[in-house]
């Protein structure tokens, strides 16, 4: 069977309920945020082990503080790994769920390496003051099982790219392999692009740990400025190592796409480039860069993402698929349904946010001005709103059809 | 068709039960234990009794660490192994109810948000400003279960769905009420488990007698009101899996579930009359117990929607049964038989897409691979084993094989054979062979 047919045959016959490129900007966009935080992961679960085994007051309060920002990163990343994982469904079905068979006792694996790296990391933060340094193991486990799980995802997005193995990998002979305990693919160059950045967007993050707690008079000014010089170091020394490994992954991609020329390649490069001088400076000082520094980094992080996006429509465009071609069923009423909710749960989500950046800010309790409780009581009353709506839509259809 | 996952003795789908059963744990704790939290926070503030503020941390710590930790990665674990276990199942569903999914999305970042705020604002805010924090929680969690339920119960009883292809019409469908019931109900049963675990941990007996006795009485009214609206959804149900649930549904499971009930009962009322008696160990049992009803019930609700995995769309071994015309979509049930399952699924080994003499065993193997393998495995033992039915319904020749397959289609639970008849005969010498 032809590689074309074979996907045309695989594809959902159901369609899309909007247009596919709403589908791929939020796939891009929350991979984006997803991809940050997993790179937080990493750098604060390595920064926590390496601080305490290496000991001291400064790097002991450092793990501290990293093992906890370590927990929150977590779920971060995992609540913002479900919108790609959705989308990635939609518009790319086809090869997700192939991937994902062929290696598919790997795909279980991940879930259950996770639950055990999470764990772990809390054990590790509510050990962390501990005497002696016999509680490393459990963070030296979760990190080294953190960057397996990324080895798993790594294979899983590059088997994607390559429709045409798929068939050989699974099939031997007369027979097929349906133990799925293989991983097929595996590009170094590329792998190491989407971890290298683990230490330079923590080195970012220690920059701006130092610009947020700058104004309290509880902490102590000259540990946080060691943090914030560190952080910066760190984020420059290794965007630089990064932009050696964007060059590796870029030459060992296939000389036909001729990717080099892209423009989202060359918007992101140039990026990278303009965030490297920025960290250069920020060496210096660290805290007033902190806040341009992280949006740099973000937008560069987008831009890479939509690059590799870009990347994945050349792979796939050689066996002429295209996301824009998918069958449309368009669903006003559900696309509407998930916009609205979407700008809903934007405000209440700001709102927690910024209670928790408020009371960060200062050292005793926080007492709410009169506009941010207004902003809570709003936040709730949307919510009742959201009930309402969709609880009354409900009655009357069911009072419809029943 | 996909490549198939098959895990030794088990079946993918079962590895779907266990994450997905567990998942319930957390989750529901995740939905109800706020309100709970709610409750003791407010009298702690109106009462002026700072030391209910302890249990305040210890139930929320219970929930970040169980709820957050372990809940949202086996969420995550259920589309993973959903994928593996039925990758055009979920296909069809995430095309149908992306939007529905995104939308739960937004409420779980509200929810991931809130958790950590509340739980690292505790103290450091004042009350009312924590108090909101609470509720944006809870009511945000509540959501999130308006929203799945629509999607589970679409997959029971689509409604109006086949015929419209709207959104709406297969969400609130004729089960989605009762559902949202049940679980809105026994989810204060759940969390009134866990409360009484948490507070056998907890140092003050003030405390402790007061979120024992609270969480007994909540827990109670949850089973009570939940157990009524089973009853709701029994009436509720689509007829064919009313006749599955008397026939075919294992005695175990709907024992499992009355004894659970029952044991609760007794163990919240047990714990409202001593309600400092209650240790930790006994404690987790009694969520142990809960899991066993929770368990039961789940396994009953994925054997009633039999022989489908998308009622009335998709059987459960991936192929698609009826038209859905509204989204211009074809039974695949024609094409297969006229061309073969073996030459229009990509996934198979290019000598196996005609049968002759020679690869006919082979070929079987893989028929029933691609068509049995969902529910059956095809090992000696194990989940349903082929070979086992195959000596249990004396398979011995050919004629007698080829008449069961035959009468597939008539069976309430069981999707029809699927293939040409040169397939039929490579399954049935393939059923045969395991006979011998």
């Amino acid at each position: 069977m032809e590689v074309n047919t074979m996907i045309n045959t695989l594809q959902d016959p159901m369609g899309i309920p909007f247009y596919p490129i709403l589908f791929q900007v939020l796939m891009i966009l929350t991979f984006s945020l997803h991809i940050m935080f997993v790179n937080f992961v990493i750098g604060t679960s390595f920064l926590s082990v390496y601080g305490y085994l290496k000991g001291g007051e400064y790097w002991k309060h450092l793990s501290r503080s990293m093992v906890r920002a370590a927990t929150s990163s977590i779920s971060m990343a995992i609540l913002l790994g479900v919108a790609p994982l959705l989308f990635v469904q939609v518009i790319y079905d086809v090869f997700w769920y192939a991937s994902n068979m062929l290696s598919a006792g790997w795909v279980i694996s991940f879930v259950f390496i996770l639950m055990t790296a999470y764990s772990f990391t809390y054990v590790f933060y509510l050990k962390r003051h501990s005497k002696g340094n016999s509680f490393a193991i459990f963070g030296i486990i979760a990190f080294a099982l953190f960057i397996f799980a990324g080895v798993i995802m790594h294979a899983l997005g590059y088997q994607l790219l390559q429709p045409e193995k798929w068939l050989d990998w699974y099939v031997k002979g007369n027979t097929t392999d349906t133990s799925g305990a293989s991983l097929h693919a595996f590009q170094i160059s590329r792998f190491l692009h989407f971890i290298v950045p683990s230490f330079a967007m923590t080195g970012i993050l220690l920059m701006l740990y130092a610009w947020y707690f700058k104004d309290r008079n509880d902490k102590d000014k000259g540990y946080l400025q060691w943090a914030g010089r560190m952080g910066a170091n760190m984020a420059f020394v290794f965007t630089a190592i990064q932009t050696v490994a964007g060059f590796w992954w870029l030459l060992s991609l296939p000389s036909e796409f001729r990717f080099f020329l892209d423009p989202f390649f060359l918007i992101s490069a140039v990026l990278g480039i303009v965030l490297l001088v920025c960290l250069y400076s920020a060496r210096k000082d660290p805290v007033r860069y902190a806040v341009p520094g992280i949006l740099l980094a973000f937008l560069t992080i987008l831009g890479m993402s939509y690059a590799r996006e870009s990347l994945r429509l050349k792979y796939l465009g050689r066996f002429d698929y295209s996301i824009f071609n998918y069958k449309l069923n368009l669903d006003y009423g559900s696309t509407f349904l998930f916009l609205s909710t979407f700008v809903v749960g934007l405000v209440i989500a700001g709102y927690l946010v910024a209670v928790a950046y408020k009371s960060g800010r200062v050292a005793g309790e926080y007492v709410s001005t009169t506009s941010m409780n207004r902003w809570g009581k709003v936040s709730i009353a949307l919510l009742l709103i959201w009930i309402a709506i969709v609880v009354g839509l409900g009655i009357v259809i069911s009072v419809k059809n029943y | 068709m996909y490549p198939i996952w098959e895990v030794p003795n088990l079946s993918a789908g079962i590895i779907l039960g266990i994450i997905a059963t567990f998942h319930i744990l957390p989750s529901h704790l995740s939905v109800s234990a706020m309100w709970f939290n709610l409750y003791v926070e407010t009298k702690a503030y109106r009462e002026n009794r700072p030391e209910y503020l302890e249990f305040i941390k210890k139930y929320t710590l219970l929930l970040l660490v169980f709820a957050y930790v372990l809940g949202s990665l086996s969420g995550v674990g259920i589309w993973y192994s959903a994928t593996v276990a039925n990758p055009r199942g979920l296909s069809g569903l995430i095309h149908n109810y992306v939007w529905g999914w995104a939308a739960e999305w937004v409420f779980f970042i509200v929810e991931v948000i809130g958790i950590f705020v509340y739980y690292y604002t505790l103290n450091k805010v004042d009350i009312k400003t924590h108090l909101k924090i609470g509720w944006i929680f809870a009511i945000a969690s509540w959501i999130t279960m308006i929203i799945i339920t629509g999607i589970l119960s679409f997959m029971l009883s689509p409604g109006k769905w086949p015929q419209t292809g709207n959104f709406f019409d297969g969400f609130f469908n004729q089960t989605y009420w009762s559902q949202l019931f049940i679980r809105t109900t026994l989810m204060f049963g759940i969390g009134a488990g866990y409360a009484i675990a948490v507070s056998a941990r907890l140092k003050n007996d003030d405390v402790r007698k007061l979120v024992v006795k609270t969480a007994s009485r909540w827990g109670i009214a949850g089973l009570f009101l939940g157990a009524l609206a089973v009853q709701w959804y029994l009436k509720t149900l689509p007829e064919n899996a009313h006749g599955l649930l008397g026939s075919i549904v294992p005695k175990g499971l709907k024992t499992g579930m009355v004894i659970s009930f029952g044991a609760m009962i007794l163990y919240f009322v047990y714990a409202h009359i001593k309600p400092l008696t209650i240790k930790i160990v006994p404690a987790i049992f009694a969520i142990a117990v809960l899991f066993i009803g929770i368990w039961s019930a789940e396994r009953v609700r994925e054997i009633i929607r039999k022989p489908y995995v998308i009622s009335h769309y998709m059987y459960s071994n991936q192929i698609i049964g009826s038209d859905v015309r509204s989204k211009g979509v074809k039974s695949e049930a024609d094409l297969i038989n006229e061309r073969g399952i073996l030459k229009i699924a990509p996934f198979v080994p290019s000598d196996l897409r005609s049968i002759n003499e020679g690869n006919m065993l082979q070929a079987g193997k893989l028929i029933a691979l691609i068509e049995c393998s969902a529910c059956h495995v095809l090992e000696e033992k194990g989940l349903r084993p082929l070979p086992q039915m195959a000596k249990r319904l004396g398979f011995t020749e050919a004629t007698a094989a080829e008449g069961f397959i035959d009468s597939l289609g008539a069976m309430p639970y069981m999707p029809p054979f699927h293939g040409t008849m040169a397939e039929k005969k490579a399954l049935v010498a393939y059923l045969v062979s395991l006979n011998r």
